[in-house]
């Protein structure tokens, strides 16, 4: 118990630390950003047949939502203000805290992304046993190639592919909208069908992307376990074959759930390339936005939240290990 | 002097014996070896490809996004101009960032796995710390973000940038090795014999790992190909006209090709590519994962 | 892994299937309410809507549809030479005193916002104090401001009358009026203080006070454009149900005045972050109207196949140039620039680049052909076309003393020569020229190349800090005569507004990337372009003709930019389940950030297909 909460403590200080140090860092290079977000929009209102002197007014409006003073004391605002979880008011979006706006599109990158995770891992998992078991077929090989190969394809380029095929050729799925706004929002059938209708691509995406290695880690643990000493002694003493199989399924996913762990950290910051190609309005395009209009506060915020996650997710996967590898909680320090 | 011979000789065995066993592993499918002459072909591509072109590829105006003919494979851009073209001279940029990224991940990492895991104590603890850190912060919005101020001008200059943010994962998987080798008694053995620290890192260590660190240098050319084109097709870099995330970009933001089947080669020819230099370096890597892992050899 | 395959492709067929059953059973419900049928658009000026904006038409994010949910007094009207055109909008009437001294306006009678309460002249005056906060071409507090109003007199409840101040007056002053969006001051009040008027009156006088005023307006225009009423009130035919990201629902205002005449009971604004999108959207022919967006000629093809589809083409006030930095060499020499408009096909150029979008200028005159042929017909004979002329282009590379080596163009002291384009990344058309003037250059003999900046507002940035050679620059903005020059010879140029006075800096300096001399001869005389178009700010149509006759000349003589291609404007229209359409170049194009389509319903030409 001391063990576990002393190593609880310990990670929650550094993690801490990491994140006042991303912080800082993401401060200073998102402040030396050239661009100038405001001399953006005053051609955009030109363009929309302003005359020169009334944008030059609209404009001068938006400059009081740009930080001023020095950078010193921006600085200590900033990290003041992490604090009380205040990342400042986005720029692009007067008037709105970027706490609120992170924690609007993160719901739509939460969901989709956890789901496809959680499926790939399922379905990988099993056809890893298969894999690993059956590695001498040719079926364990064709699962195993092409676990390689789908883990080797960029998710760019598997969801472009689903889009052309289930957008574009069949029409079946679109590529838009979270959900079209025609369903009044609530647990009605119309709208958590449309909900679910425009999800499947992007879910199928995260999926396909990351059964492939799901399958490679599960094949190659079940491998190690394989040759362990138990599973040969086991064998020796005669036991029956679906028990031998549980105890190889029950040793080699363990590691698997740490990895599971870090996953799922990642998954904040994974989904820029499908929620562009998808249009989905999630955290990735929301950073992808933020950098192409120069909102400053925005993009600091979507990056400490993305790196935060990660952190997090650290912690959780190395105190599962601690939880789960009785080598580690005994109190010897793992390599 | 009597030494030194055997040693060599010895090693000349032992490296004749590892050539064997490549050759016996490869030989066994022979998927693998289309893997090795693909892997082949596109550095051969990358290399001598481009002189076969001029340096500004003609155009034509009257020819825009045209759907492949028998004259241009893949059809034609929204200049005119041949798409293989575009590909070949654009597999320059691609294959070189992705190995100056290889590089540098397999020695920064190679580099600080074997000294953590050889020093141990308090370097490998602050070593290590550094990794964890780099390993937590993710690569992909740390590029976008980077994007904005550094310019990727140059394949030296984003294979760089890739290789810097890369190295983390071999370098923790080196040590694990290292530290295992030595749990073995490996290095006590050799020390024993009175061998120096080069020569145990040199002569021992290193060749034993070599099939692992070359599969990791594998996957981290496919990861820098990912990286850099990806960053290319969401156009936060400036674009170059002959680049296949340029090229993806363009194909879908402005010729429409999700939309209409005339720029679809201009769409496939670039996804083809890469999808290809994925097939054979997952091949290679299959048969190296056989080499380094005995495991798995069947008997 | 075809197993998986399979199994989420019928995942997904099973979700179709259920959500387009939902689908119809809703809008059959609310189809049966009106029977006027849902709209499907998009607005073109705002990609991506965000569901937490409040409906704050001031807000540049915000769930405000000009047109369809917000009001403004007229709608502005794209006439090519009379800038105080306009549609009725919350005014019914007006009139504009014959020396442009005032205009009255007459509202509505029988208009109400949405919540049942009428629309008065009190909203109207509450309006134009929230315009003042954020700054509009006839209520703004800058001293020197040309065609700013003097006076706002409510005269009876629907009747109110706005003085122009002659001291600086302006031929546009009315429609700076009529451009401007009413708000309901029962809900609006609360985001300015009562006393903003005498803030107003004294921020438009001299001295420390009235500068102390200024500022404070300006903070009041960043608390109006954060205010977040808690429910739309609505003075235009629709008002909003609900928004998510990507996408906003309106519902039928029944309390517009109007609204027998509305013909859609729901109005869809669909979810686009790229043009792909929205050419996706087209050739499938789900929007009924969709603005100005640029489409390569195979995917317009696509378009105009789809089902009821229909392009109108229409006039669009903006015309692309290449413009260049004459205080890099050898951009100096008026020759040089000469030698590039002859060499420069922009025949091919346009068709690369935006075939469907634009025609190729037949001149370098800063106004868009149409304009021009209406402002300055007799002066555009004399321009000269620069039609492509290889013999020509050389010949003025050697008068400018650059030398031909070995094929290859060198600048006069031997230094090679390399024309370096700079666009940002995201503008495709853009990119699209450069690569093909960089090889008509290339072919030529000058050596090229095209660099792109990651984004528009670092593309700004740095064109403005004259980091650049040559670079690509919007012109000829807008239907007034100032507006059209002042970006040839504005700001950009080294000629500054200050206090209603012209200042010219020096190249290089506050803002002056172009760097064109300050003196231009003309028809053996010489001119200031600066001082002239500041003029054209406050003179009327007979005064400004010559002055633009001058100013044309001078463009075409002295090239401060080629002008490559004029924009068209493409209304992509669908008549499966609307017409009505109007086909009159003055409506397809309204004021700033307006959406036509809105104008069109609420002025009831918009009709349900029967």
């Amino acid at each position: 118990m001391t063990v576990i909460a002393r190593r609880l403590a310990g990670h929650l200080a550094r993690g801490i630390v990491m994140i006042l140090v991303v912080a800082t860092i993401s401060f200073f290079i998102v402040n030396n950003i050239p661009g100038d977000p405001v001399a953006a929009r005053y051609e955009k209102l030109l363009e929309g047949g302003m005359s020169p002197e009334a944008a030059l007014q609209a404009t001068k409006v938006m400059y009081g939502f740009l930080p001023s003073g020095s950078m010193w004391d921006q600085y200590l605002a900033y990290m003041g203000g992490l604090f009380r979880f205040d990342l400042g008011i986005s720029i692009t979006r007067p008037g709105q805290p970027v706490t609120d706006v992170l924690a609007e599109a993160a719901k739509w990158t939460v969901l989709p992304v956890l789901i496809g995770t959680l499926l790939s891992f399922l379905v990988g998992v099993i056809f890893g046993v298969y894999a690993a078991i059956k590695r001498t077929s040719k079926l364990g090989d064709t699962l195993a190639i092409s676990g390689s190969l789908l883990h080797g394809i960029p998710q760019y380029i598997l969801a472009m592919l689903l889009v052309v095929i289930f957008s574009t050729l069949i029409p079946l799925l679109p590529p838009d909208s979270p959900v079209d706004i025609l369903f009044e929002p609530g647990w009605n059938s119309g709208y958590l069908g449309s909900l679910a209708q425009h999800a499947v691509l992007p879910v199928a995406t995260y999926a396909l992307s990351a059964y492939g290695g799901w399958i490679l880690a599960m094949k190659s643990s079940v491998v190690t376990v394989l040759g362990d000493d138990f599973i040969l002694a086991a064998e020796l003493r005669g036991m029956k074959r679906s028990i031998v199989f549980r105890y190889i399924a029950r040793n080699a996913i363990l590691p698997l759930f740490t990895i599971l762990a870090l996953s799922l950290g990642l998954l904040l910051g994974g989904a820029v390339f499908i929620e562009k190609i998808f249009n989905y309005p999630g955290l990735g395009l929301l950073l992808i936005d933020s950098i192409n209009l120069r909102d400053y506060p925005l993009m600091g915020g979507a990056f400490l939240l993305i790196t935060a996650s990660v952190i997090v997710a650290n912690i959780v996967a190395d105190l599962f290990y601690t939880v789960i590898d009785p080598r580690v909680r005994g109190g010897e320090e793992a390599s | 002097m009597s030494v030194i011979l055997e040693s060599t000789s010895t090693s000349a065995t032992m490296r004749r014996n590892f050539w064997q066993g490549v050759w016996r592993v490869m030989k066994r499918k022979p998927s693998r070896m289309v893997g090795v002459v693909i892997i082949l072909g596109f550095a051969f591509m990358g290399i001598f490809g481009p002189m076969f072109y001029p340096d500004i590829l003609p155009d034509n105006a009257n020819a825009i996004t045209q759907p492949p003919s028998w004259e241009h494979w893949f059809g034609t851009d929204p200049q005119g101009r041949d798409v293989v073209a575009l590909v070949v001279k654009g597999s320059r940029y691609v294959l070189l960032s992705a190995a100056v990224t290889a590089v540098i991940t397999v020695v920064v990492g190679t580099g600080l796995g074997l000294f953590s895991g050889f020093k141990r104590g308090r370097w490998d603890t602050v070593l290590m710390r550094v990794t964890d850190m780099k390993l937590t912060i993710p690569g992909l919005p740390l590029l976008l973000v980077l994007a904005t101020v550094w310019k990727f001008g140059n394949p030296f200059q984003m294979g760089l940038v890739l290789g810097l943010l890369g190295w983390g994962g071999v370098a923790r998987a080196v040590r694990a090795q290292t530290l295992s080798l030595r749990e073995r008694g490996f290095i006590e053995a050799a020390r024993g014999l009175g061998l120096s620290t080069t020569h145990i890192v040199g002569k021992e260590l290193l060749p034993s790992m070599a099939p692992y660190i070359a599969m990791n240098m594998l996957i981290a050319v496919t990861g820098a190909v990912y990286a850099q084109v990806g960053l290319f097709f969401l156009g936060v870099l400036p674009y170059e006209s002959d680049n296949w995330g340029v090229m993806l970009n363009l194909a879908v933001f402005q010729a429409g090709a999700m939309i209409q089947p005339y720029a679809l080669g201009y769409l496939l020819a670039p996804l083809l590519a890469i999808l290809l230099l994925t097939l054979g370096i997952v091949l290679v890597v299959d048969a190296m994962d056989e080499i380094f892992n005995p495991r798995l050899r069947e008997e | 892994m075809k197993r998986l395959a399979a199994v989420v492709a019928l995942l997904g067929l099973a979700a179709g299937v259920t959500a387009c059953s939902g689908g119809s059973g809703t809008t059959n419900k609310s189809g049966s309410g009106g029977g006027g049928g849902l709209f499907t658009t998009i607005d073109v000026n705002r990609p991506g809507i965000d569901a937490s904006a409040p409906p704050n038409p001031y807000n540049p994010k915000g769930n405000a549809f000009p047109g369809y949910t917000t009001m403004k007094i007229g709608w502005v009207v794209n006439h090519l030479t009379d800038p105080n055109k306009a549609l009725p909008g919350m005014a019914a009437s007006w009139e504009i005193a014959p020396d442009n001294s005032s205009i009255t306006l007459k509202l509505q009678p029988n208009a109400k916002w949405s919540d049942g309460k009428p629309v008065t002249a009190e909203d109207v005056k509450l309006s134009i104090a929230l315009a003042y906060t954020q700054g509009s071409t006839a209520f703004a507090v800058t001293p020197g401001a040309a065609g700013a109003a003097a006076d706002v007199t409510v005269v009876d409840e629907k009747t109110i009358k706005i003085t122009q101040d002659l001291a600086n007056p302006s031929p546009k002053f009315a429609r700076g009026v009529l451009d401007t969006t009413v708000l309901p001051a029962h809900i609006w009040s609360a985001a300015v203080p009562a006393t903003i008027w005498d803030t107003i009156k004294t921020a438009r006088g001299d001295g420390p006070e009235a500068e102390k005023a200024r500022e404070d307006i300006t903070k009041l225009g960043q608390q109006v454009i954060a205010f977040a009423p808690q429910k739309d009130v609505a003075g235009g035919p629709f008002v909003l149900e609900r928004a998510n990201p990507g996408e906003a629902l309106l519902v039928k205002n029944k309390n517009f005045f109007n609204a027998a005449n509305v013909a859609p009971d729901q109005v869809k604004f669909l979810n686009y972050t790229g043009n792909e999108q929205i050419w996706n959207y087209l050739t499938q022919g789900k929007l009924d109207h969709s603005g100005f967006v640029a489409a390569p000629t195979d995917v317009m093809n696509r378009i105009k196949a789809a089902p009821g589809s229909e392009v109108i083409k229409g006039y669009s006030p903006v015309a692309v140039s290449m413009a260049f930095n004459q205080s890099k060499k050898p951009y100096d020499n008026v020759h040089v620039r000469r030698g590039l408009a002859y060499l420069i096909d922009r025949d091919q150029v346009t068709k690369v680049a935006s075939p469907e979008g634009g025609t190729a200028a037949t001149t370098t005159s800063g106004i868009h052909q149409k304009a021009a042929d209406a402002w300055i017909p007799e002066t555009l004979p004399k321009l000269e076309p620069y039609k492509t002329d290889l013999a020509k282009a050389e010949e003025e590379f050697k008068t400018a003393g650059l030398t031909k080596k070995d094929g290859k163009w060198t600048l006069a002291d031997g230094s090679p020569w390399k024309v370096s384009m700079h666009a940002p990344a995201g503008f495709s058309d853009w990119l699209s020229a450069q690569e093909n003037i960089k090889s008509q250059l290339t072919k030529a003999g000058i050596e090229a190349e095209v660099v792109t900046t990651a984004d528009y507002p670092v593309y700004l940035e740095e064109l403005a800090a004259g980091k650049y050679d040559v670079g690509f620059w919007l012109i000829a903005l807008g239907p007034a005569p100032y507006d059209i020059f002042q970006r040839l010879y504005g700001a950009s140029n080294g000629w500054a507004n200050v206090g209603g006075k012209i200042k010219h800096s020096a190249a290089g300096k506050s803002g002056n990337w172009m760097g064109s001399p300050e003196q231009i001869e003309v028809e053996g005389g010489k001119i200031n372009p600066g001082e002239l178009t500041a003029k054209l700010n406050s003179v009327g149509p007979d005064e400004a003709k010559p002055i633009m006759s001058q100013l044309a000349q001078a463009a075409n003589q002295d090239l401060p930019v080629i002008q490559l291609w004029d924009y068209v404007n493409n209304q992509f229209v669908n008549n499966s389940r609307f017409t009505g359409w109007p086909h009159d170049d003055e409506v397809l194009r309204l004021g700033t950030g307006v959406l036509p389509s809105g104008v069109w319903i609420q002025q009831g030409l918009v009709k349900k297909k029967q």
